[in-house]
């Protein structure tokens, strides 16, 4: 057991809390994907890691100005989500009836393996660093932590903060809340779902792709950088819940990541990343237990039938 | 509001010229490899009040679903306001002036009452239109201005098919189609809605099917009923026949 | 020459991971991406075993089929009430655990893992080259494909392909779904470790790199391209996985290091591509890379014939079936079913849901060689007796006796195998198994649906195969759907479903039949057909209930007909004392 300190206190504190933006990031555009389209989109962590990769072209082949790069990245990076849906899952779905969610999961499967070899190939499989502004410490209260963190944070809570208000006040944020809450009146109402499932893809991408720029800027870019993220992304989507309010989902990050650094005061270290998946599979027995239907789902409103 | 039914306006006869707002003909149609809709024709003008009645799985909510544009038609035609619509989406024909309230789960129970109602209108892009349209609803059930904030599902059943009327009003249609109102709600609470409903058949001149198991409410307002059974149309009756009728039984 | 032995070696022990994946996912439905934790635990159990304590390698192997056994069952436990994205989740977080464990545990070797292995001991024979190996592969994935095929293709195996293809229905013809889903992981993960520690003899080493949940995601590739349920097409699965890369290599030319990510993208690819073609529930039935290439598409040929057949066995068709009887014949009907004995009781039945009154003192009588109705308005209450009576919902007070015998508290297959069972509004057919094969599985008592009968491999469950299916046959002869016995269920039109869920329902023998709405959804002829056979089978001398809307149905097949309004009893009777009484046409027409 760590000797407890309330230094060391003060800094898992302070290292939760920046990992939490970028979980809670993650699981913002994971929940919003997942519980408006339903899609199982396992290939999110591949366009993480696109990203990062054509920010970094952008930057160090094509010498662009950084934040120019890191901008051209995100962008096309959603546009890609937009891209799998419109093209590979909505024909899928279409196709498959009834077993559309396994088809999906498995494409999207094939698409992440696919897509992050293919990253290999054209870019290397080492990882490489990718430069940019300069990293600045900062300390404040004795906490250590960078200025790639404060960025980290404050874009995640700016981008929450903006999609919960979009949902909350606009006319497209009033579609998309309809279509996930109850997808049969939606269509009844004339929303057109398609192009509902195209916007949230690119917003929920968008999510990704900027945590993926802090996450290159604070470490490096490697093939593989988007399997991790891709996970916790989930987790934070279900604990946080995919029907609920960003905000929400944002905490739960900060919460998760919290869990982790915390739990380090009695495991050692190397225990803590498996204590966040121990606390998943108690609350799914947990959730098991609980339910009293037949199988307990996934609260997304099934398509009624007349 | 005391709920004063109008007298069902006059049935204009064949072949007046008139073209009816709706007709479906020869429809086939049902889920997959279910076929639930056989060979069925009707037609509603404006301004008319159709009744289809019949029993659970008669094919009544297909029909219109399928009228809608929610499922694909098998076979047969539909045409709307002149142009024919078989095939298309529930977006173009909700653009085109139709709407549809169904029987259960008609409103986002967690969204506010005005939210539901704005949403009602998220195809039309008329800033001016919307708001009269709003005016006009909330003149039509004053209580949803009350609750306007409070999430629709917290509602009595009763108060949620005015939120859902109101959503289906909020686009401006021409052909308003209902599955089973009554469903659920006290006689009273029956009258108020159906008096709306009549109301502005009559003076907005919209064309109405009404979806209903409950043949006693429904003839209050109806001008011509359509009986359904097993996916067809057994027989088609004014008002005045149908009312005539000793019991029903035989029908369903 | 001894690398393509070890790509030989490497595909029969990838393959025998992917077999028993297949048993799991292909054969059951059960989507799990923890396999390679499985076999993990294997091949770090023997791995340990045999470094650090000297112990033999298959001893230790045992050892690991053991905890992954136990481990595989207390996985399926909360996994039995989740439905499939809660069971990919689930088995996220469980690969997860056991992996970051084995990498943290230091005894473990960390990141590193355990390396430098003795060579494996058989017998005395010490497994040090290549060629060693070959043999004792062979001998390692036969065992594995024996016992996948032993189950998957037997009784057992039907039961598994009914729990992958609809839960409720299977369970409501009297199979212990929860059972079977428990033992499957149980045993699928016991192979699983079974094969990892062959992996790791192998490779004498287990590092966290080979058990990745990157390799988790290999193993249901492999399953996927060689077709769910297809055992051999899993083999060819692992061949192409393995053999991708070295092709790519040497015979494309590819460079080394290149061709390893080639490879990857080629299935990634692969995956996707194979989604949008045939996405029907992942792949279906039968089918498998292998026939696709080969040319033989799924057996397509008697489709178009499902689309104008009309039932033929009813000799004369009425133009209204739906005619009621005259007054006289009911009145005698009701006479009838006053006579005979009472097989089904319920007493002072009730149940709310928060507010809502479901059902409120129901006393319902089912009677011997009758046919019972039960009707009434929108919301009345119908399907919610059939959920009671056969234990899919659990009532706040009450009893029902069947012959006797309390079903109150029992699960809905044991209320099945006590003789009660029902169908469902949404015929809920097997659709991926052929028409023999949903009634096949509804018949009782099969010796080859249990464990302790497969064990011995006597011949005794192939005998009562034989007669499951001679069963099956004759009671799709009584639909008359006997030329399509080998058609898939999605194959066929909405009315022979309804035929199919009868037959399938008379073949579990069961005294009591609950019938929801089987004239609903289909055209006159249908209709004519199906009341037909169910009046064939009330002069069996069964017992039928029957909930319809159409009330002209009710009429000609009725002996007794019980009114409901929100929730209660209210009237019953014949039909015609029901239309008569003017009350009742308020209640259902409304004023």
């Amino acid at each position: 057991m760590l000797a407890l300190t309330f230094e060391t206190f003060r800094q898992l504190t302070v290292d939760g809390f920046f990992r939490g933006c970028s979980y809670g990031l993650l699981g913002v555009g994971f929940a919003l994907i997942l519980g408006v389209t339903g899609r199982f989109h396992f290939a999110y962590g591949f366009l993480y890691t696109l990203a990062a990769y054509l920010a970094f072209t952008f930057a160090f082949r094509v010498n662009w100005p950084f934040w120019l790069s890191a901008a051209i990245g995100v962008v096309l990076a959603s546009v890609g989500g937009s891209l799998i849906e419109a093209r590979v899952y909505r024909p899928l779905a279409r196709n498959a009836g009834p077993t559309a969610l396994l088809a999906v999961f498995v494409a999207a499967l094939g698409i992440g393996i696919a897509g992050e070899n293919a990253i290999r190939l054209l870019w290397g499989a080492n990882t490489q660093s990718f430069y940019g502004p300069t990293k600045e410490p900062y300390t404040v209260w004795d906490a250590i932590f960078i200025n790639f963190d404060v960025w980290q944070a404050a874009s995640g809570i700016t981008i929450t903060l903006a999609l919960a208000a979009m949902l909350r006040y606009t006319a497209l944020g009033r579609r998309i809340k309809a279509t996930r809450a109850n997808p049969d009146l939606a269509r009844t109402i004339g929303i057109d779902s398609d192009r509902v499932y195209v916007i949230v893809f690119f917003l929920g991408t968008f999510c990704a792709s900027v945590a993926a720029i802090w996450y290159a800027l604070k470490y490096t870019v490697d093939p593989a950088m988007g399997t991790l993220p891709v996970t916790y992304a989930f987790v934070t989507a279900f604990l946080g819940g995919t029907q609920r309010s960003p905000i929400r989902v944002f905490s739960m990050g900060i919460v998760v990541a919290l869990i982790e650094q915390y739990s380090s005061i009695w495991l050692e270290v190397r225990y803590t990343q498996t204590a966040v998946f121990v606390v998943l599979v108690l609350y799914l027995t947990y959730l098991a237990i609980k339910s009293s239907a037949w199988t307990a789902r996934f609260s997304r409103p099934r398509i009624a039938r007349a | 509001m005391e709920p004063e039914l109008a007298p069902a306006a006059p049935t204009l006869p064949n072949g007046d010229g008139r073209r009816p707002m709706l007709a479906v003909e020869g429809l086939q149609a049902g889920y997959g490899r279910k076929q639930v809709v056989f060979d069925v024709d009707l037609h509603v003008d404006a301004g008319e009040i159709l009744g289809i009645l019949g029993h659970n799985g008669s094919g009544k909510s297909t029909t219109i679903r399928t009228v809608l544009g929610l499922n694909r038609a098998f076979g047969g035609r539909i045409t709307f306001d002149g142009r024919e619509t078989t095939g298309h989406g529930s977006r173009d024909n909700v653009k085109a002036g139709m709407a549809m309230i169904p029987s259960e789960r008609f409103v986002f129970a967690d969204m506010s009452v005005s939210d539901n109602l704005l949403l009602g209108a998220a195809n039309d892009p008329d800033g001016d239109r919307r708001a009269k349209r709003m005016e006009l609803v909330h003149q039509l059930f004053p209580i949803l201005v009350d609750r306007a904030d409070q999430p629709a599902g917290t509602m009595s059943g009763g108060q949620q098919r005015m939120v859902s009327l109101g959503m289906a009003l909020m686009a401006s249609p021409k052909l308003l189609m209902l599955d089973e109102p009554s469903l659920g709600l006290a006689p009273a609470v029956v009258q108020q809605i159906f008096g709306t409903v009549r109301q502005l058949a009559d003076s907005e001149g919209l064309a109405v099917l009404l979806l209903e198991q409950n043949v006693g409410q429904a003839l209050k307002i109806v001008d011509r009923c359509a009986v359904m059974r097993s996916g067809r149309v057994i027989l088609e009756e004014s008002r005045d026949e149908m009312l005539a009728r000793e019991s029903y039984w035989d029908l369903f | 020459m001894s690398l393509w032995i070890n790509y030989f070696v490497q595909i029969l022990l990838y393959g025998a991971l992917a077999l028993s994946l297949n048993l799991l996912l292909g054969y059951a439905g059960q989507v799990s991406v923890a396999h390679a934790a499985f076999g993990a635990i294997g091949g770090y159990t023997m791995a340990y075993t045999s470094l650090e304590h000297g112990w033999n390698f298959l001893l230790g192997t045992l050892l690991g089929m053991a905890i992954a056994f136990v481990l595989g069952t207390l996985v399926a436990l909360p996994a039995l009430k989740l439905s499939v994205e809660y069971l990919i989740l689930l088995t996220l977080g469980v690969s997860s655990v056991i992996l970051g464990l084995l990498v943290a545990y230091p005894s473990f070797g960390g990141t590193y893992g355990l390396i430098s292995l003795p060579a494996p001991n058989l017998f005395g024979w010490h497994l040090r080259r290549p060629e060693d190996w070959v043999l004792p592969a062979l001998v390692a994935v036969a065992i594995v494909y024996v016992i996948c095929h032993r189950i998957g293709e037997s009784p057992m195996g039907r039961v598994l392909k009914g729990l992958r293809e609809d839960p409720v229905a299977t369970s409501a013809l009297g199979k212990n779904v929860f059972a079977y889903k428990v033992s499957i992981f149980g045993l699928t993960s016991a192979l699983a470790a079974f094969a990892g520690a062959m992996l790791a003899a192998w490779l004498r080493l287990a590092t966290p790199g080979v058990y990745g949940f990157a390799f988790s995601l290999t193993i249901v590739a492999m399953v996927i391209f060689g077709g769910i349920g297809n055992l051999a097409g899993t083999m060819l699965g692992a061949t192409i996985v393995v053999l991708l890369e070295p092709v790519l290599r040497r015979v494309i030319k590819i460079e080394a290091a290149k061709a390893s990510f080639v490879q990857l993208i080629i299935y990634g690819v692969a995956l996707a591509v194979l989604m949008r073609l045939r996405p029907q529930g992942a792949l279906p039935e039968g089918f498998s890379l292998w026939r696709w290439l080969r040319g033989d598409r799924a057996p397509k040929t008697r489709v178009e014939m499902t689309a104008e057949w009309v039932p033929t066995i009813v000799q004369q068709t009425t133009d209204r079936p739906d005619t009621d009887l005259p007054v006289a014949v009911q009145e005698r009907h009701e006479r009838t079913w006053h006579e005979a004995p009472v097989v089904l009781r319920t007493t002072g039945v009730s149940k709310r849901f928060g507010g809502i009154v479901a059902a409120s003192e129901l006393e319902i009588e089912l009677r011997k060689g009758t046919i019972t109705a039960l009707v009434g308005p929108n919301g009345a209450g119908k399907t919610t007796v059939f959920n009671l009576l056969t234990g899919a919902i659990v009532p706040d007070t009450g009893s029902i006796l069947l012959n006797g015998e309390e079903l109150v508290g029992l699960d809905p297959h044991q209320v099945a195998r006590k003789g009660m069972v029902r169908t469902f509004q949404d015929v809920r057919l097997f659709n991926r198994l052929t028409c023999l094969q949903n009634v096949m599985l509804a018949v009782q008592h099969q010796p080859g649906e249990t464990f302790t009968a497969l064990a011995v491999p006597n011949g005794r469950v192939k005998q009562a195969e034989a007669e499951t299916k001679a069963k099956a046959l004759d009671w799709l002869r009584f639909v008359g759907m006997a030329e399509f016995a080998d058609i898939p269920a999605a194959a066929l039109s909405y009315g022979q479903t309804k035929l199919m869920s009868l037959a399938r329902v008379l073949a579990t023998e069961a005294d009591v039949l609950l019938l929801d709405e089987p004239a609903s959804g289909i055209d006159t002829k249908w209709v004519d057909t199906m009341l037909e056979l169910i009046e064939q089978v009330r002069d069996q001398g069964r017992t039928v209930c029957v909930v319809e809307h159409n009330l002209h149905v009710v009429g000609r097949l009725a002996d007794h007909t019980y009114f409901m309004e929100l929730g209660q009893i209210t009237a019953q009777g014949t039909i015609a004392e029901l239309t008569n009484t003017p009350r009742l046409a308020e209640v259902y027409f409304g004023t």
